[in-house]
């Protein structure tokens, strides 16, 4: 246990606020300066996760996050690449559950042509039928190079067991049957179904200083969304399934426990930030409950992790052990017990303290990069959610040990808990 | 054409020196109220004796598992408590400590720095644990298609050298390892040079802190500039059967230290390959044939003979295709120089990726302990900026044909793909010379 009561919170941050812009069409753009960041980063948000899917369609969401870059209307294949990483940008994106996002990290100068490059590309894609037929290759191959890491592969197969019927089971990457399948046209629909004015948003972060943003957006992509927009579907409510299941993988060295329980979602922010201090005090760290007692007093794991997985539907605990294949009933026996402990006698306050600045440094050692900065701007606004900055700080100053043994301890039960042993074949 | 404008410099830092020899450089930022430290310290894998490797990473692990007054335990409170991060790592050239910490904390945790370096434990427990632990993941690793490929192109090019194990060791050697040979390895820490970096909000008296009252001095020095020697390649096809969907392939050699003025142009080069969306090997392999979703290539600095490898995994069905889509890659890189357009671009990603690498007291700390501790001044990073101006395309293809004329092969996937992948490299100009060396 920590050897004494380490100081509160340090006060030094001063943490400027994001400013939100309305567009006339409902597209919410938010930005916020940062006084030492050498760069802007420009991030766009959309509603277009997997999840949002419907049968035939598995893997669309990814696999339009690829077609994006393969040109628009106006830009050929590789024109975008070319002139954003000319300039001494550069740009990637990524595709979650719940959302896609497409980020642009540029020097301060070339923000007005960047951006509108950005929307340009991916408001109106050109889905070439050519460059549809090369970049499904390229999206099998992605999920070929998964499939060869037998980690992955037990991982999926968890989140199938335990979302059995919900998007959150299937691979964001989607299925080779399903991604033959799918068309131009196709993802011209989904395309123009998701990407709308109530399900997008835009953040800048960095160096905008004096960056007139309302008058770069007013004749851009982004203010020409039309506002006759669908809303978007509603969420399927998810219901983990707990269970017990097996599964021997070739090439496999060590075994893997997993382990998924269900957490509050993502709109309520109070109880993430809660989730965020248990799951830090079970696991972050070498004097975290499960890390010293498997992995440093009894010796049994390599590593334990316990990650939240903060999503809209309910967000996910998912816990990986590696361990020997004969140690995994001592592995899953101490797991219990180490809940159990917890149960029976609350931690110290101080206990309550070390995660509480775990998670507090964590949060703002992220808020140094502009990438970064934008990531969590963006998201917020998408989903409705744009806070002051210190606000998450202050949430887990909401959160005592008691309140956390009432209302998260028992979420995270062993029984209630969907466990997938991979063992080598 | 690019149009991409020059990065400012790095401001200088303040420097001292800390008794017994160690350089500080200390850079102030705005920003959030954190501070970032590395202790760079020269002398990692690349310095295991023969018979002990893993003993440079088995070292970096015990650094924080006791030293001084505290117990590992009490260690670990005292810097989790705090919300703050302390690692040590072994490189293949550095055992490097790293602290990432609230300002707020920095008074209570700089001086670990010091006690972490000269007064380790050692302890026979936490030795046993740590040991345990790097030869639980060095079988892990072994999962990893990549790895294994990785693995055996550095054995191939690197042999019994210095680069030639993976830092976490050999399973044979490290099991061996024990507390006389690391009591060993940490009495010689600093021999070679070490560097201190310091970069965000440092808290008052950071000398006193750095090297409390009473404490012994850190017998240390400056690293001084290496000039390694020229490496010697023997090209090859090195192949790993696994049962896999994909092939993956990696196409390398070695080449020259980061000192060496050669550096940078491989550098260029690599920006030109490997940097971005609109990179060769990116849009050759990928964009027009669809043969892979990842491509690249590894390029780090080193002290030594750094590595140069082109890296992908396709389908084991088009492992043909892949196998000579790659070849011709490398071969254009010997046949012809950049046009003036690709170079202009080459540099306009290396100013862009010099300038997103600045973006955080951890960056560019990590960025510039390492360009001191190989013995290169603080402005060598904005000296290298300037420098790449003046390249011209012939430049660049003369290093390249110095440099990168021998590649070897390394393959690891089902024995179809290796043997259809094999009979390409056995037909092509650059695998022509060479046989098989080894089928596991």
């Amino acid at each position: 246990m920590p050897l004494s009561f380490p100081p509160p919170l340090q006060a030094a941050d001063s943490f400027e606020d994001p400013s939100l812009l309305r567009l006339a069409n409902g597209v919410e753009v938010v930005s916020l300066r940062q006084e030492q960041a050498p760069l802007v980063c420009l991030d766009f948000w959309c509603q277009a996760g997997s999840a949002g899917e419907e049968p035939g369609q598995e893997g669309m969401a990814h696999f339009l996050e690829h077609m994006v870059f393969k040109g628009s209307e106006r830009l050929e294949a590789g024109q975008f690449d070319r002139r954003i990483e000319s300039l001494g940008g550069s740009s990637n994106a990524a595709t979650g559950f719940d959302d896609v996002h497409y980020h642009v990290l540029v020097p301060a100068e070339a923000v007005t042509e960047a951006l509108e490059l950005l929307l340009d590309l991916v408001l109106k894609p050109r889905l070439d039928p050519g460059d549809f037929r090369m970049e499904r290759k390229v999206v099998l191959e992605e999920l070929a190079q998964s499939e060869d890491q037998p980690e992955e592969v037990a991982f999926q197969r968890l989140l199938a067991l335990a979302c059995p019927g919900h998007p959150y089971g299937r691979p964001i990457l989607g299925d080779r049957r399903a991604l033959k399948a799918q068309t131009p046209d196709g993802m011209a629909s989904f395309h123009n179904n998701a990407y709308r004015p109530r399900r997008c948003s835009l953040a800048l972060a960095g160096a905008i200083d004096q960056l007139p943003i309302e008058t770069l957006l007013a004749s851009s992509a982004l203010a020409g969304l039309d506002s006759q927009a669908t809303a978007p579907p509603p969420g399927v409510a998810l219901e983990l399934r707990p269970g017990v299941h097996e599964l021997e993988l070739p090439r496999l060295e060590a075994a893997r426990l997993l382990m998924a329980w269900q957490l509050p979602a993502a709109a309520d922010l109070e109880a993430v930030a809660g989730a965020d201090l248990l799951t830090s005090l079970l696991a972050e760290g070498r004097r975290s409950r499960l890390v010293q007692r498997l992995r440093e007093d009894l010796r049994l794991v390599e590593s334990i992790d316990l990650d939240l997985n903060v999503l809209e539907s309910g967000s996910l605990a998912l816990l990986e052990a590696v361990c020997a294949p004969e140690q995994v009933a001592a592995v899953e026996e101490q797991i219990a017990v180490v809940w159990q402990e917890i149960c029976c006698t609350p931690p110290p306050e101080s206990e309550l303290e070390r995660a509480r600045r775990l998670v507090a440094n964590g949060y703002r050692f992220g808020l140094e990069s502009a990438s970064s900065v934008a990531g969590l701007i963006g998201h917020q606004c998408l989903w409705g959610r744009l806070q002051p900055l210190s606000h998450p700080l202050e949430l887990l100053q909401r959160w005592s040990v008691e309140r956390l043994g009432a209302e998260l301890l028992p979420l995270l039960a062993p029984e209630r808990a969907c466990r997938l042993l991979a063992l080598p074949a | 054409m690019s149009r991409s404008t020059p990065l400012p410099p790095l401001p200088q830092p303040e420097c001292f020196e800390l008794p017994g020899g160690c350089p500080v450089s200390v850079l102030r930022r705005a920003g959030p109220a954190i501070l970032s430290a590395r202790l760079w310290i020269r002398g990692g894998s690349a310095g295991d004796p023969p018979g002990q490797r893993g003993r440079a990473q088995l070292l970096a692990g015990l650094l924080s598992r006791g030293c001084g007054d505290l117990s590992g335990d009490q260690l670990a409170d005292l810097v989790e408590g705090l919300g703050d991060e302390l690692r040590c790592e072994a490189s293949e050239d550095a055992l490097v400590i790293s602290l990432k910490c609230a300002s707020d904390d920095a008074a209570a945790l700089l001086p670990l720095l010091g006690v972490m370096v000269q007064s380790p434990w050692l302890d026979p427990d936490q030795i046993s644990l740590e040991r345990q632990l790097n030869l639980q993941t060095l079988g892990r690793l072994r999962e990893d298609p990549f790895q294994q490929a990785h693995d055996q192109l550095r054995s191939h090019l690197f042999g019994q050298g210095p680069y030639g194990h993976d830092p976490l060791g050999v399973e044979a050697e490290l099991a061996g390892l024990d507390r006389p040979q690391l009591v060993d390895a940490a009495g010689a820490l600093g021999g070679h040079g070490a560097a201190l970096v310091l970069v965000g909000r440092p808290p008052k008296d950071l000398i006193e802190l750095l090297q409390p009252a009473g404490s012994p001095a850190w017998n240390c020095r400056t690293p001084s500039l290496l000039s390694g020697q020229e490496a010697k390649n023997e090209p090859a096809l090195v192949l790993e059967e696994q049962d896999t969907e994909q092939l993956v392939l990696m196409l390398g050699t070695a080449t020259v230290p980061l000192a060496d003025p050669r550096s940078l142009a491989l550098r260029l080069l690599q920006c030109h390959l490997g940097v971005g969306m609109s990179s060769r090997l990116f849009v050759a392999l990928r964009e027009d044939h669809g043969l892979a979703y990842d491509v690249g290539v590894h390029a780090p600095a080193r002290c030594g003979a750094a590595p140069f490898v082109f890296h992908l995994s396709s389908s084991a069905e088009r492992a043909a295709e892949a196998t000579t889509e790659l070849l011709s890659e490398w071969q254009r890189l010997l046949d012809q120089p950049l046009s003036e357009e690709e170079l202009a671009l080459a540099i306009a990603k290396f100013r862009g990726a010099s300038a997103a690498g600045r973006q955080t007291c951890g960056q560019i700390a990590d960025r510039q302990a390492m360009v001191l501790g190989h013995g290169l001044d603080w402005s060598y990073a904005d000296e290298a900026l300037e420098r790449a101006g003046s390249f011209d395309p012939d430049m660049l293809h003369v290093v390249a044909r110095q440099l990168l004329s021998r590649p070897s092969l390394s393959l690891c996937g089902p024995p179809r793909a290796l043997g259809a992948a094999g009979k390409v490299w056995g037909t092509h100009p650059l695998g022509r010379p060479s046989g098989v060396q080894a089928l596991s």
